[in-house]
């Protein structure tokens, strides 16, 4: 019981990062921005990209240097472990980016779909066109599903 | 009235040819296309070999953008109507006439052929489903009956008729996953008359269903999540009917 009362009336010290940790972590978003400039200068990633990567890469650095920064935004969380907020945050970032990446790829499947039915039905018409000397398509492409008359 | 009827193919190298033949026997007026949807055999061989249209997929998409390639190839070259029966010899072609009559005489945008339409209990008719496939065809129709407000029997029939309405819709929203049931929920709230006829149709000439009960119930699950998030797409005002 006397802990309890110990416990909530003085608060405990807030857990900072060590020295070791943000020596380690500004290395890592130093080669972290390395890697992507390098996937950029060969072509493997689009500027368009890397873009939130580079973000990423700075939010850490940033953290590494000025260790305030964490402090202020785990009092803001209520965590009073730095490297708990620390953690939390990257990782809702990490989701973040994960779901922003599933938008893209549910995008360019749709797209990718699109071509491939694009192609195969200009194929046919060629196919058709040379078979019969004409082509049968009219051109029709402005889709309107409410109001035709039949 | 120009109809087409196609025929989306995987891998149906044995029985596609036949189809046609069925197709062009039941319905001498229509165009036939297949669809071929990126097989690995012979399938658009055998089809060019009758005489019908071979619209080729470069790669597998799924059935859903198999028809959907079906429906732009039908709504792009101005035909009233289509219909679509599948390749493996499970739908008679003169059912399909049967479907395409309805949208004809304009008392239906879609029409669906139902197996179970005239029977009551699942599989009262030359089909018979099995075990699990009756557990998922029972749950779909429920939730669809629930989410569309209209009852339905057969929801994942592949043997449908549809006029140039559902030809925009379909060309343009067409789930590549759960294709059969994700559209009729789509075409009953874009205010589409959508209508179910029985047909009669035939067991598997030869293969198994690819479904194992464990692979059911994730298609029930995931079919499940599909019809629910389809229940927050826009609906079309009533009024446009």
């Amino acid at each position: 019981m006397r802990t309890l009362v110990l416990a909530a009336g003085q608060a405990e010290p807030q857990v900072h990062l060590t020295s070791q940790t943000r020596i380690v972590a500004a290395v890592i978003a130093i080669f972290f921005m390395l890697l992507i400039l390098d996937l950029i200068r060969r072509d493997r990633l689009q500027e368009r990209y890397s873009v939130i990567w580079f973000v990423a890469g700075l939010g850490m650095l940033a953290g590494a240097a000025f260790p305030g920064l964490l402090e202020l935004l785990a009092d803001a969380m209520g965590v009073r472990n730095t490297n708990v907020a620390l953690f939390s945050v990257v990782l809702l970032l990490l989701l973040g980016l994960a779901l922003n990446f599933s938008v893209i790829m549910s995008r360019q499947a749709a797209q990718i779909t699109r071509l491939a039915q694009e192609r195969a039905i200009e194929k046919a018409l060629a196919e058709k066109g040379s078979g019969e000397g004409r082509n049968g398509s009219t051109g029709e492409e402005r889709l309107e599903p409410k109001k035709e008359s039949l | 009235m120009r109809t087409l009827v196609f025929i989306p193919a995987w891998n149906e190298e044995d029985s596609v040819a036949a189809v046609i033949a069925g197709v062009h026997e039941a319905l001498p007026g229509a165009d036939v296309l297949v669809v071929d949807d990126g097989s690995g055999d012979a399938t658009a061989e055998r089809a060019r070999e009758t005489g019908a249209l071979v619209a080729s997929l470069p790669f597998n998409q799924g059935l859903g953008a198999a028809l959907q390639t079906g429906y732009l190839y039908a709504l792009r070259n101005g035909y009233d109507a289509c219909a679509h029966l599948d390749a493996d010899g499970q739908h008679p072609p003169e059912e399909v006439v049967r479907l395409l009559a309805e949208v004809e005489a304009d008392r239906a945008d879609l029409v669906i052929g139902s197996r179970y339409h005239s029977g009551a209990v699942a599989g009262s008719g030359d089909y018979k489903p099995t075990f699990s496939r009756r557990i998922g065809i029972s749950v779909f129709r429920f939730f669809l009956t629930l989410a569309t407000r209209q009852r339905f029997t057969d929801t994942t029939s592949g043997m449908r008729a549809a006029n140039r309405r559902v030809m925009a819709l379909f060309s343009q929203h067409y789930s590549p996953d759960f294709a059969e049931i994700e559209s009729l929920q789509l075409a009953v709230r874009q205010g589409l008359r959508v209508e179910e006829l029985p047909v009669r149709m035939l067991e598997r000439a030869g293969g198994s269903s690819f479904l194992t009960p464990l692979r059911s119930a994730f298609f029930i699950f995931k079919g499940l999540v599909v019809l629910l998030v389809g229940q927050f797409r826009p609906r079309q005002a009533e009024a446009e009917r």
